[in-house]
């Protein structure tokens, strides 16, 4: 065993060497750009159209959470990174920590192309810093063939006759916050006593959950695992792809609203090839290509025409969604009693 | 001996000098970093602020942490005693296998090393799932009517955990199982021992310290491995992994999460020593 | 006999198992359809795709140099440390010895912490640096800990007789004690490589903006939507393993033969 095992570390020393060495060559000469966002913001065919165009190198790497993108953008002082791709609130905080560097709108040829909807916001009220990329309202979806009762709001996910069969994402302020919005009050409500009411209320759904899932919580409606799903908008519009009998309510309690944008940071090594990207980006084409790919809401007007039929409808953002409430940084002391109610849910699962 | 041993000294201490430099440097420091950070105050949006409280543990005490604590125990507990049932034997089996099929067999338990845990685990959905590949056979055989809805439940998490660890004991136990000295058990089966006492007062003496490893290995993982949590139990099952992931990632409250690590590694540093004062076992085995 | 036909049926019994997953994610890459809950027929998309996603090379080559350093770094710290510990009797010892294998004791997500503040604290920027760091430091115990094992059973009087004969305790280490426990080395190499490959939690912590590993472009892409593309990856993964397996199984029994 002991021979293999040295036989197969040498083979694998061999590979691993040739592998470095073929890895190490060319990179220092071209131009690059550090992109930084979640897996998969992007298709394959927009980044290699970029890299072709420009002669520039796409680096693209990944985080999880906005929380551990924030990290390390604080560790590297804004340097390291030259585009963000992040969502609201956390991008709120960064412009705070004087991370983000101010666009140059006179790179930006195709600025004029987002939809000013999505313009103006509170983590960027001039539009100074960011530039929108996809906008998303959770919803409820549920399979008609296999629920009994017609669901129109939130408080439907509490009726017994959904016993064990309401998938939810993973997000507590997002989950909480539909207990708030039950109880007439706002997903960036500040008030301690309140939040512990919407917590007494959010454990009388536990019996009804089959699963919490940040992670592509669209399968299990599609296979049959849930019912129901409370789930972020490229979730829906995935789910709607491969079932479209499925049905989607727009809750009548009230929606959140969140916007994904992009960012410079202050100290981005290669700002100019990042302003080329977003411009690039913003193009009516590529920006189709790009919405079509992630199944967010479309921020960008001249890009509609360019959807397929579909996606016109899927990716559009419905009237009711307008008056969609963001979800906002609360207080630390807030955010905290938000984090022990949903650790009690959680519990209270099991 | 003497000799070398006087002779030994600097050039032994020399030789382990790298790795009290590398454990000084990137394993104590950072660690004394996070006890002195379970005593900060978290900043109102974002680090943390240099003021001095105990507030961080002091909300540890609260009912809905304490009980998280006593869950991820649990069904450590839970998952090592079925670990070791499952591990064990099979551990003792393979030394008694001939070299070549050792081999074979310990070639096969490092091959899905290779492969993605994370995707590993999405195997197990595949099997899972409701109208998946258990529920069929069940059909089929007749043993149940309809799909048992398995996935997302506390057994499909325990059944993760197993499979995800199980291998580190099956190391550790065969390690010991292989060097063990056979004509021990042979003597005490010569002095009229039946099999089952032979091997209660031989075999598991001897492959205690493989057997303590193998917890050790287990144990602890197996409070900290959320993601088998998230993709199997659908997020149910809350241990204290994933509560200092959610305190770190998404409520931004480093000192809280420090605080909770701190007071895992206590608890799981006490449970090694009372481990190791039970069974009397002062050395950690290799798993090979 | 019976007992031996039983042991044998146990451990092909829990093998099966253990394969059925991996066997599922091997089928599965062959799925035509998007979503791993639908059979969408037999294709070879997925691996047409694989061979076109640059980010993914990129992410194979960080993970495969990052596996290399880092195992190499651990079993040289590792090995000298295993080696040197049993010479000296320092009062220090037991717990260094305690703190070294930390790593490996402490939940994945607490070291993973421990190290984005620390680098933080002392201004390391994150990059390949910090992730070989991080990975030597959950290596180190597994070479260790080998090597220690191998020693704890091996023949001290052959480095006696070698040191009897004059040779000088650096000699003694390269001619005798090293070719000794090369095996216990190798397997604790093979082992930490694999661990590192297969590490996101830790990695996801101290990763930097150039330096994309393979299991956290895995982790990140579940939040977006898995492809079976990731299936298509693994089963390359498995191919290539089993065919250095077989190749230096080959290797080895010709080599005995010889013998």
């Amino acid at each position: 065993m002991r021979r293999i095992m040295k036989k197969a570390a040498l083979l694998l020393a061999v590979v691993m060497v040739l592998m470095a060495l073929a890895g190490c060559g060319d990179k220092k000469n071209t131009e690059t750009l550090n992109l930084f966002t979640w897996d998969g913001m992007f298709p394959q065919e927009v980044l290699s159209g970029f890299e072709k165009e420009y002669g520039i190198q796409i680096n693209y790497s990944n985080f999880d959470y906005d929380e551990d993108m924030l990290a390390k953008l604080e560790t590297a002082k804004g340097g390291d990174y030259d585009l963000v791709i992040a969502d609201d609130y956390i991008i709120e905080i960064a412009i705070e920590e004087g991370l983000v560097q101010k666009l140059d709108k006179s790179k930006l040829t195709n600025l004029a192309n987002v939809d000013p909807v999505f313009q103006g916001h509170f983590y960027d009220k001039t539009d100074a810093y960011t530039v929108p990329y996809g906008a998303g309202i959770p919803l409820i979806v549920y399979d008609p063939a296999a629920v009994d009762i017609e669901i129109t709001g939130y408080e439907d996910l509490w009726n017994p006759a959904l016993k064990d069969n309401v998938a939810l994402i993973g997000n507590y302020r997002v989950i909480d916050g539909i207990v708030l919005k039950m109880m007439g009050k706002s997903f960036n409500e500040n008030d301690t006593a309140v939040i512990e009411e919407a917590g007494k209320k959010l454990l009388e759904l536990a019996p009804n959950v089959r699963l919490i899932s940040d992670n592509n919580t669209q399968d299990y409606l599609i296979s049959g695992e849930a019912a129901v799903g409370f789930l972020y908008t490229s979730q829906v519009t995935m789910a709607l792809a491969a079932k479209s009998d499925l049905k989607v309510v727009y809750p009548k309690e009230g929606l959140g609203f969140g916007i994904m944008a992009g960012f410079i940071p202050s100290q981005a090594p290669n700002g100019d090839a990042a302003h080329k990207f977003l411009d690039y980006i913003l193009r009516p084409e590529i920006a189709a290509q790009c919405f079509e790919h992630i199944g967010y809401v479309c921020t960008n007007q001249a890009a509609v025409p360019y959807l397929s039929e579909e996606a016109k409808q899927s990716l559009s953002l419905p009237e009711e969604a307008q008056s969609g409430e963001f979800i906002m940084d609360i207080s630390a002391e807030a955010n905290e009693t938000h984090e022990r109610i949903w650790t009690e849910f959680k519990a209270a699962l099991n | 001996m003497r000799r070398s041993n006087r002779r030994g000294i600097p050039h032994g201490f020399l030789m382990s000098l790298p790795m009290y430099l590398f454990t000084l440097f990137f394993v104590l420091a950072p660690l004394c970093y996070m006890v002195i950070l379970s005593f900060l105050t978290r900043a109102e949006v974002w680090g943390v602020v240099h003021e001095v409280t105990l507030d961080n543990y002091r909300n540890i005490l609260t009912p809905v942490y304490l009980k998280t604590f006593y869950e991820s125990l649990k069904l450590a507990v839970i998952c090592v005693v079925l670990i070791i049932l499952t591990g064990y034997p099979f551990g003792y089996f393979m030394a008694k296998l001939s070299s070549t099929w050792k081999r074979r067999v310990s070639m096969l338990l490092m091959i899905p090393f290779w492969t993605s845990a994370l995707i590993r685990m999405y195997g197990w959905i595949i099997i899972f799932r409701s109208n998946g590949i258990l529920d069929k056979l069940l059909m089929g055989l007749h043993i149940t009517k309809e799909p048992l809805k398995l996935l997302y439940t506390y057994p499909a998490v325990v059944v993760g955990m197993v499979y995800a660890l199980v291998p580190f004991m099956i190391f550790a136990v065969y390690s010991s199982a292989e060097k063990m000295d056979w004509s021990l058990v042979e003597a005490a089966r010569d002095l009229g021992a039946s099999p089952a006492k032979a091997f209660f007062t031989v075999t598991l003496r001897l492959t205690m310290p493989g057997l303590l490893s193998g917890v050790v290995l287990t144990f602890i993982p197996s409070m900290g491995l959320f993601f088998i949590a998230d993709i199997l139990g659908g997020n149910k099952v809350v241990l204290v992994g994933s509560l200092i992931q959610e305190q770190l990632m998404k409520a931004r409250n480093w000192p809280f999460a420090a605080a909770l690590s701190v007071v895992l590694m206590i608890l799981t540093s006490l449970i090694i020593w009372l481990y190791r004062r039970v069974t009397k076992v002062r050395d950690l085995e290799g798993f090979y | 006999m019976r007992r031996i036909a039983f042991s044998k049926l146990y451990i092909g019994l829990v093998l099966v198992i253990m394969y059925l997953p991996i066997l599922l994610i091997v089928i599965y890459s062959f799925n035509e359809s998007k979503i791993s809950s639908v059979w969408g027929g037999f294709s070879l998309k997925w691996y047409e795709m694989l061979r076109t996603d640059r980010a993914m090379h990129e992410a194979i080559k960080n993970s495969l140099i990052l596996g290399a350093l880092s195992c190499c770094a651990a079993a040289i710290v590792g090995t000298l440390g295993a080696v040197g510990m049993s010479r000296i009797k320092l009062r220090t010892k037991g717990a260094v010895e305690y703190l070294s294998m930390l790593p490996i004791m402490i939940p994945e997500i607490i070291l993973g912490m421990i190290f984005m503040t620390f680098f933080a604290l002392v201004g390391l920027p994150f990059g390949m640096t910090t992730l070989v760091i991080a990975h030597t430091a959950f290596c180190i115990p597994y070479v260790y800990m080998m090597v220690k094992a191998r020693l704890a059973g091996m023949d001290a009087s052959l480095m006696e007789a070698a040191r009897d004969l004059g040779a000088s305790p650096w000699r003694v280490f390269f001619d005798v004690t090293l070719p000794l426990i090369a095996p216990a080395v190798m397997s604790g190499m093979l082992l930490s490589f694999a661990m590192s490959l297969d590490d996101v939690v830790i990695s996801i912590f101290v990763t930097g903006a150039e330096t994309n590993t393979l299991p956290i472009k895995i982790y990140t892409q579940m939040k977006t939507g898995l492809t079976p593309e990731i299936n298509a990856l693994c089963t390359i993964m498995l191919g290539v393993t089993l065919i250095i397996v077989t190749l230096s199984g080959i290797l080895g029994g010709r080599k005995k033969g010889d013998a």
